[in-house]
């Protein structure tokens, strides 16, 4: 492997920019990090070249340790956002400099110059000022300077950020040439998706210090496994399915899917499935469809883009079935169409058609959409402001629906998703009601204002070990905080259980690495649970308890015996009842 | 109209407060012919004050200027707590009365100061000798050039030091073949605007000197004592060679302006 | 959670020129200010009072603050002037004026000071004029203020002048379309701009020439009660081995350097923050 990192970790004043991030990039691959500004793409890039130091894991390059190693011992070739090219220097002592620095003689330095004003495409240039040549040219430049002391790696940070669209697709090409030509490992940071999809063998998607995913770039975008990439990577309908014993509804109506958990299931649960513009299939009726019927709509906004139409509907019936914001009624789906289909079915703002879906993508994520359960309005409407709940349903980009108190009884069918409740004394008595209802996710929620810095995982029995890391690792997608993975066993050194317990925790996080692709920290705390548990709540800072069952008696006496302790706790209860 | 009357009234100001003087010292200095101001600096305590203003400023400017340089680094370059705390107090001399100034080093090192005794035993003289002048001069052109470069290396930021480090080159190569060459206006130009202040600190210098003649004057102070023996030829000649000094500072700078494309302050 | 502990950079030399930094300032300006303080601190009190509310001392600072305050304040007002006319019209020797502006700052005080004198003298360039109308100028209160006004000016014109240079021009062309008259842009849309800057150099300006002793010692004649500034003063006690005394008015005048500087700090942060919009100076 050329660069292997191992948990990265970088926090800036308490806060991680990079939260535990671990990844091989292969000898001469081109690999892309991508991710929306101060999702710490840049500042991973800095800790490769050693410009940031970090405080937790490891990196090497080419198989050595270069953790502790300075910046000019690493040899990387960097190029920088804003080119840094040395303004009072020519071009050529520019190029050279590395070489300077190594002291070697004028004529090699010149020879190499040459060679690599050539690969650059910038020959005669040698005795201008970097002021009087172009911003493409000034790039141009600075990939020649980071290339000539033959690093193994070359790095780039937004390199193409300040150019204009045209040069920029002509410095993209050169830059993948020059990479083929010299076969060199390169990592590139962009916050462009189509960028990423031009140059990258592949990409990896960050957010919020979070490496999400990592793909072949037609893989990220047809099968993205959580919602943020799905988002991020082009335009995406994200609509709330149900999964059965037949297969995945929309609303009322069957429809074909792809994805991992796309199969029938034994107890119809929800789950957040992406439709692509593209494959929106637009009929004048229901016979005419090729495609599984979603539902009927209405034409909003068509906008003529030139080789696409895009278009903007408003779901007439199946309006549960959309999930973006918190009013249904208020949500629309997109759908592009291309010249032909455009022939074949004129349309203009107000016709109604039938919406039919050519491939829907089913996200492997536990977490769907929130229901907030409240005996009155004033306590549903402070669980609606809850900032954690807040920040989670914006960041998901889902629904926060609400029922109204006593009626926690009825078929789990009718409310889907998450339930979210306020702590408080009877809080485990109807987490208990709602658990033998059919829940299998309750939140339950403390108005405390500060996002969780940590997510405290802890499952009670190994059946409900996978659900609670598959939620946990959902969760963490959209909360920048750190996850640790906690035990319980006596201290006694020799005691059978602790190597029993210790066993567990590393299973478990080989386990979150490989299906979530999660990197946790795992801490085997001595003593009895509920007590060790609530003991290590307490010493840390801002946490979230992500507590696993599968026995619904034993889960309610766990929760009270911490909730008694520590009333300001959020808790997420992930609940797999055993067959 | 308005900009008429504008421009006369802040050329008549100018013209009075700023360009009469300055006239007025050459015009004087030169009222005898340019043998008469020759004639003025073949006087022995005139060769040694102008001796001993080019000796002080030929210790305080590099000083201040290595100074300058260390205090823009740390300060440019790293965060750390306490920082706005040391830039002002770098700028507090400027902000200190120059007899203040000069007092403060009586206090120290005068007889009645906290060495004074251990001083006047080891037979050392700073007060009233070249050492007080120095140190006078230092303390009063102390931020000087820290003043220039901080601002501007601030504002240059780290990129182009980091590209250099990625590419191999160490702390010094960085320093002299990266940011020296990239600060140098900056930099002549707080040298320039030290050396000025340096040579021509009167009151400072005069609290520390004991004013003797030939031994312990700069060339401002030796104004003043020319002044006060009527010899206002001497008195003019030396006025205007220091004047001199303060034109070619103003040409310099107008030209680093110039070159550089940036405003001082 | 929040560490203090200072971000390790890949630059080099922090240690050391910090380290360097921190020595020579102490060594040359914090030690020798701290022995003001303590010999000021370790005079008897009632002595101390008596020193720095002596008939002498009172009437030192009255014309040292009160020299002070009107030649900054004419600055404001003709400094105002010589900015606005050096930003907003070209003329012929504008790039001339706008090089002379810095001459208090590379001129020596001293020769400032004789050269004044000269000019303002009853037989000088402008005080032959000035005299026959009864306005005496050398060796009288107005002396100092001229001079005091001389050292000052090019703070206030350094200060402004880029403020009104920031100024966009847009401002005012929207300020006539709503049909506002010059007097009004003026008093409502350009001084209100520039007032941070106009009050950053009126400080400045005058901080300088409380200081100032060079320039005024040659226009003042230094007759006390009348003519005697307060850096002259300690001068005096001084040359009077009155070394108490000259420190106790160090100390004063430590303390109005002090405030100057702290009220210098808080209008510049004033007119960034002004600037950009608050929150994040």
């Amino acid at each position: 492997m050329s660069i292997t990192l191992e948990q990265v970790t970088k926090r800036y004043q308490g806060q991680p920019v990079v939260n535990d991030v671990s990844l091989e990039v292969a000898e001469g691959e081109f690999f892309v990090l991508l991710g929306p500004s101060g999702s710490g793409k840049s500042t991973l890039l800095r800790a490769i070249a050693g410009l940031v130091d970090i405080q937790h894991g490891g990196i090497a390059l080419h198989g050595s340790d270069v953790t502790h190693v300075g910046v000019r011992e690493r040899g990387v070739g960097f190029v920088f956002q804003n080119y840094a090219l040395f303004r009072h220097l020519s071009i050529a002592d520019n190029i050279e400099f590395a070489l300077r620095v190594r002291r070697m003689k004028s004529a090699d330095r010149r020879a190499r110059r040459k060679e690599l004003l050539k690969l650059v495409a910038l020959e005669g240039m040698d005795d201008r000022l970097p002021s009087q040549l172009s911003g493409g040219q000034q790039q141009r430049v600075a990939v020649a300077r980071a290339l000539a002391h033959k690093p193994q790696v070359l790095l780039l940070d937004e390199p193409f950020g300040a150019l204009d669209a045209k040069i920029r697709e002509e410095l993209r090409r050169t830059i993948r040439v020059v990479q083929r030509e010299l076969g060199i490992t390169t990592v590139l940071v962009t916050h462009d998706q189509e960028e990423a999809f031009a140059l990258a063998d592949r990409i990896g998607v960050m957010n919020l210090g979070r490496l999400l995913e990592v793909g072949e770039p037609h893989t990220l975008y047809a099968r993205p496994a959580t919602r943020f990439v799905a988002t991020f990577l082009g335009a995406a309908n994200l609509l709330l399915a149900l999964q059965g014993p037949d297969g995945i509804r929309v609303g009322s109506t069957p429809v074909d899917a792809t994805g991992r958990q796309a199969g029938p299931a034994a107890r119809e649960h929800e789950v957040v499935a992406v439709l692509r513009p593209e494959e929106v299939e637009l009929a004048a009726d229901r016979d005419q469809l090729a495609t599984r019927y979603v539902g009927r709509a209405t034409v909003e906004e068509v906008q003529f883009t030139g080789a696409l139409e895009r278009l903007r509907l408003r779901l007439l019936d199946n309006l549960a079935a959309i999930q973006h914001g918190a009013d249904p009624a208020e949500a629309r789906i997109e759908a592009t169409r291309t010249q032909p289909e455009q022939r074949a079915l004129p349309l203009r703002p107000g016709d109604t058609v039938v919406l039919g879906a050519r491939r829907l993508h089913v996200l492997p994520t536990p977490l769907s959409s929130f229901v907030v359960h409240a005996d009155d309005d004033d306590t549903a409407r402070a669980l609606h402001a809850d900032p954690v709940l807040a920040t989670l349903a914006a960041r998901m980009k889902t629904r926060v629906a609400t029922r109204a108190g006593g009626d926690e009884t009825a078929p789990q069918s009718a409310a889907p998703g998450v339930a979210v409740l306020a702590t408080g004394a009877d809080a485990p008595a109807r987490v208990g009601q709602l658990l033998r209802a059919g829940a299998n996710e309750v939140l339950l929620l403390t108005g405390r204002a500060e996002l969780p810095r940590q997510l405290c995982i802890y499952w009670m029995d190994n059946a409900a070990r996978g659900a609670t890391l598959a939620v946990a690792a959902s969760l963490l997608r959209h909360l920048p905080a750190e996850a640790i993975c906690v035990s319980a066993a006596p201290a006694a050194r020799r005691d059978a259980r602790r190597a029993a317990a210790l066993r567990a925790l590393l299973d478990a996080r080989s386990e979150a690495r490989a299906a979530h692709a999660l990197e946790t920290r795992t801490e085997l705390l001595a003593g009895e649970m509920p007590q060790a548990l609530t003991d290590y709540l307490a010493s840390l800072d801002t946490p979230l308890l992500v507590l696993g069952a599968s026995n619904a008696a034993q889960a309610t006496e766990m929760l009270e015996g911490i909730l008694r302790k520590l009333p300001d706790v959020p808790v997420l209860l992930v609940y797999r009842e055993t067959p | 109209m308005i900009r008429i009357l504008l421009i006369g009234i802040a050329l008549t100001f100018i013209g009075g407060l700023l360009f009469a003087p300055l006239a007025m010292v050459f015009v004087s200095g030169l009222e005898h012919g340019l043998g008469a101001w020759f004639h003025s600096f073949t006087d022995s305590d005139t060769g040694a004050a102008i001796r001993l203003t080019l000796l002080t400023a030929a210790i305080v400017v590099p000083l201040n200027t290595v100074f300058g340089i260390c205090a823009a680094w740390c300060i440019a370059k790293f965060e750390f707590p306490g920082k706005s705390m040391l830039v002002t107090l770098i700028d507090l001399p400027l902000a200190v009365s120059p007899v203040v100034s000069g007092l403060i080093y009586v206090l120290m090192f005068g007889l009645q100061g906290w060495f004074g005794a251990w001083l006047q035993d080891h037979d050392i003289s700073i007060i009233y000798a070249v050492p007080g002048i120095v140190l006078a001069t230092m303390f009063v052109t102390f931020p000087y050039v820290a003043r220039e470069l901080i601002p501007l290396m601030q504002q240059m930021g780290n990129d182009e030091e980091e590209a250099a480090i990625t590419l191999g080159a160490g702390g010094w190569f960085t320093f002299f073949h990266v940011t020296l060459p990239r600060i140098r206006w900056g930099l002549a130009y707080g040298v320039i605007l030290c050396n000025a202040r340096a040579m021509g600190e009167f009151g400072a210098v005069s609290v520390v000197s004991g004013h003797i003649r030939g031994l312990t004057n700069t060339m401002p102070l030796h104004i003043e004592i020319l002044y006060q023996e009527y010899n206002y030829v001497g008195a003019f000649a030396v006025a205007s060679l220091l004047s001199l000094l303060a034109v070619v500072t103003l040409i310099v700078k107008t030209m680093l302006e110039w070159r550089t494309g940036i405003r001082h302050h | 959670m929040i560490s203090l502990r200072r971000e390790r950079s890949v630059i080099p030399g922090f240690g050391i020129t910090l380290g360097f930094t921190t020595f020579f300032l102490c060594a040359i300006v914090l030690l020798p200010l701290t022995a003001l303080v303590m010999k000021g601190a370790s005079m008897d009190f009632a002595r101390f009072i008596q020193v720095i509310t002596a008939p002498r001392a009172l009437a030192s600072y009255r014309l040292t603050f009160g020299a002070s305050l009107t030649a900054a304040t004419i600055n404001i007002v003709f400094g105002f002037i010589v900015a606005w006319v050096l930003v907003r019209y070209r003329f012929p020797g504008r790039r001339f004026v706008d090089a002379i502006i810095d001459m208090p700052f590379a001129l020596p005080t001293a020769v400032s000071g004789l050269a004044l004198t000269a000019v303002f003298a009853g037989n000088g360039w402008i005080g032959q004029y000035l005299e026959p109308l009864g306005i005496k100028v050398a060796y009288t209160p107005i002396g100092i203020t001229l001079a005091l006004t001389l050292i000052g000016m090019p703070f206030v014109v350094r200060t402004v002048q880029p403020a009104l240079q920031e100024l966009p021009k847009d401002v005012e062309e929207a300020a006539a379309t709503l049909g506002a008259r010059p007097v009004y842009i003026f008093f409502r849309v350009i001084l209100p701009a520039v007032l941070p800057a106009v009050l950053t150099g009126f400080t400045l300006a005058f901080a300088r020439a409380v200081g100032e002793y060079g320039s005024v010692t040659f226009i003042a004649g230094n007759i006390p009660l009348h003519t005697e500034i307060t850096p002259l003063l300690i001068i005096i006690r001084l040359e009077e081995y009155d070394y108490a005394a000259a420190a106790a008015l160090g100390c004063v005048m430590l303390a109005v350097s002090f405030l100057m500087l702290l009220t210098i700090n808080l209008l510049q942060h004033w007119g960034r923050r002004r600037l950009t919009g608050g929150a994040r100076a």
